[in-house]
């Protein structure tokens, strides 16, 4: 049998939602190629009104909070040393890993001169933001490669790459929580140069702090989404327990960054907050989403039931999208002449989200990231020729 | 207020009021830059300008307002073109330093280092900078206030072209040249020099019979543009060591009971040591 029919017939066996990935990722990478082909201006409905669209909003500055449970999980185990949660760190480090490839990714369809990235590294200019999260991003990749290797080692008994990485392990989780505060906060630095561009409601000196901030709310509940999706769709153990422990820390990081957001509008904000429905009614939507968050956060019987909380991580993960949106296309939005992301642009963008699940499930069915923590199921995993994601 | 340290910078003063609309420095701003001619429609909306707006090919724009003024109909133009900023927020944002203040006062673009991320659009209050849409590899693309043509001693090319409206010297001389006009002629003149500390200051300046705001000006903050970003860009080290230092610290003092309980088992080893030595076996 020829390699691609061994592929075929693997790529056969998977889940119909797998093989659908599949074919979102093909589609997202054909338009991709679409746009170098035929350039920026046909492909987009970027501008030299809007030159930062979809790509950047979603890609780049939402993609990057979605990622952070990494980070800060890490910080969480190892620093806090709050041990039991240790089973959710090899799939969060996964989708860090995945996301943080996927925004490079993202970055490389958006810039003009793609080829030319790497001049980043060599020209430096330690005031621009951009330079900053670029030199950030790439550190931090490969940080989360470095951690990501354990699995793969682990996988090919290379005994000798894992006694390293474990030498290096909390060096390597204190830079990932050290380099994550620098360009999560960045990403908010980013904004501060258009002054008189972006909207008095999300404009103001403390965005790059609420940035951090929030980034670190929507990291756990995407772990809280991730941990309880593995156990509903890819018979993984209920990890409740432990996302009742995360979920107790939640109520303090989202309650101190809606203090922070609300004082930095009563006190830091120059220019009139309510003079456009338009704007009102996005940061009414996305506040209510940390609000409703919070509260929920607050409640011990939505803590302590799997489907309540995971509803509550998926509120503030859309408040914190509503949230990076707002801050960089509706804030700086001319609603007399409206963008909106053309097919191409939602199709790459759909195409990378696609790929992040689909990288996310194939890895979690080759590499041992469910194993540590779970001695007594191990043996079943292994033994199991039941695929993850499998036809049931 | 003082707005820069530049007085002898090359600056434009463009006196609005002596501006005829002929667009002679479009025409000597496409020759001098090579620019290809657009095609152009007709548009609604405010001004009837031709093309609607700056473009890849088109680094400078006379545009046309009409209004009424003591029951009268008037109308003005307003040369749009890059303001050459004393601390060009273009030249902040870019990552790979694509962008350059000269020392003789034009804002230049570097196309060879430009990774082509537009920043640059979003950071520059004047909206100035402009993308190549139509290419698949696409650069920036703004005016470099003929750079080129300065260094071997001319005047740009909208300047040399102008017949009316355009000076070109000296910032102090221009701002000075400005002064004495609005003192001279208070009633021709709003009591303003757009660009005199607009962003900290620029290399380009107006004079005007209209509010700015009315031509179409942007209303922009006296402050240097970069001076909103460097406050939280400067604490990235101190932050970086930190917050590194805080978690090794925390880390260090949350690992302890674990290390004490290894030590005692050491301890315990150490006092059997044929116990230990079957470990080592």
């Amino acid at each position: 049998m020829s390699a691609t029919q061994t592929i075929l017939k693997e790529v056969k066996s998977y889940h119909w939602f797998v093989q659908f990935m599949i074919v979102l990722v093909l589609v997202g990478a054909a338009a991709a190629i679409y746009r170098f082909a035929f350039g920026l201006g046909a492909t987009t409905n970027l501008s030299d009104t809007y030159p930062w669209g979809l790509w950047v909003a979603f890609d780049v500055v939402t993609a990057v909070p979605l990622a952070a449970g990494s980070f800060t999980l890490g910080a969480i185990v190892y620093c806090f040393n709050i041990k039991k949660l240790e089973p959710l760190i090899r799939p969060a480090i996964v989708t860090g890993f995945l996301g943080y490839s996927l925004v490079c990714v993202g970055l490389l369809v958006d810039l003009g001169q793609p080829h030319k990235g790497w001049h980043v590294l060599f020209f430096w200019n330690l005031h621009s933001p951009m330079f900053e999260v670029a030199m950030c991003v790439f550190a931090y990749t490969t940080v989360l490669f470095l951690e990501f290797l354990e699995p793969v080692g682990e996988k090919f008994g290379w005994k000798f790459s894992l006694k390293a990485l474990r030498k290096i392990h909390m060096p390597l989780v204190i830079a990932a929580a050290a380099i994550s505060t620098l360009h999560q906060s960045s990403l908010g630095t980013f904004f501060l140069i258009a002054v008189e561009k972006l909207h008095a409601l999300w404009y103001n000196p403390l965005l790059p702090l609420l940035f951090w901030m929030s980034a670190i709310s929507c990291g756990m509940c995407i772990i809280i989404l991730e941990a309880t999706a593995c156990h509903k769709w890819m018979g993984q153990p209920n990890e409740g327990v432990l996302l009742r422990t995360l979920a107790k820390i939640l109520p303090w990081t989202i309650g101190a960054y809606i203090i922070v957001r609300v004082l930095s509008l009563i006190f830091l904000t120059d220019n009139v907050l309510f003079d456009d429905p338009t704007t009102t009614k996005l940061f009414a939507a996305e506040m209510g989403g940390f609000l409703v968050a919070f509260f929920m956060f607050c409640t011990n019987a939505v803590r302590n039931n799997d489907s309540l909380r995971a509803l509550a991580a998926t509120i503030l993960v859309f408040a914190l999208i509503l949230y990076r949106f707002n801050v960089s296309i509706f804030g700086m939005m001319d609603w007399n002449n409206i963008y909106y992301p053309s097919t191409i642009e939602t199709l790459v963008t759909v195409g990378i989200l696609a790929a992040h699940v689909l990288f996310f499930v194939l890895i979690a069915r080759y590499f041992p990231i469910f194993v540590h923590g779970h001695e007594e199921e191990k043996t079943v995993t292994e033994n199991s020729t039941e695929p993850a994601f499998s036809h049931n | 207020m003082m707005s820069n340290d530049s007085s002898k910078q090359n600056t434009f003063l463009i006196d609005l009021t002596k501006c005829t609309g002929c667009r002679g420095c479009m025409v000597a701003c496409k020759q001098w830059n090579q620019l290809e001619a657009e095609d152009t429609h007709f548009f609604g909306g405010e001004g009837y300008q031709n093309p609607a707006a700056m473009s890849e090919h088109t680094f400078t724009l006379i545009k046309f307002r009409d209004s009424e003024k003591n029951g009268k109909h008037s109308f003005s133009f307003y040369k749009e073109m890059c303001m050459h900023c004393d601390d060009p927020a273009c030249v902040s944002v870019c990552p790979v330093h694509a962008f350059h203040k000269t020392p003789e006062g034009p804002v230049i673009y570097d196309s060879k280092r430009c990774i082509g991320c537009r920043f640059c659009m979003v950071g520059c209050p004047f909206n100035i900078p402009t993308y190549e849409w139509s290419k698949g590899l696409p650069l920036v693309k703004k005016c470099d206030g003929c750079y080129s043509r300065i260094k071997e001693g001319l005047k740009p090319a909208c300047v040399t072209a102008c017949p009316t409206a355009m000076e070109y010297g000296p910032r102090d001389e221009m701002i000075q040249l400005a002064e004495e006009r609005l003192k001279k002629y208070p009633d021709r003149y709003v009591n303003q020099i757009y660009g005199k500390d607009e962003a900290g200051g620029t290399s380009v300046l107006y004079l005007s019979s209209e509010p700015y705001e009315e031509l179409g000006f942007q209303m922009v903050t006296d402050r240097r543009l970069p001076s909103y970003t460097w406050p939280a860009l400067r604490l990235v080290p101190s932050i970086f060591v930190t917050v590194g230092a805080g978690l090794s610290a925390l880390a260090w003092f949350n690992h302890r009971k674990d290390r004490i309980a290894e030590e005692k088992l050491d301890a315990v080893a150490t006092e059997n040591p044929a116990k230990s030595e079957e470990d080592k076996s």
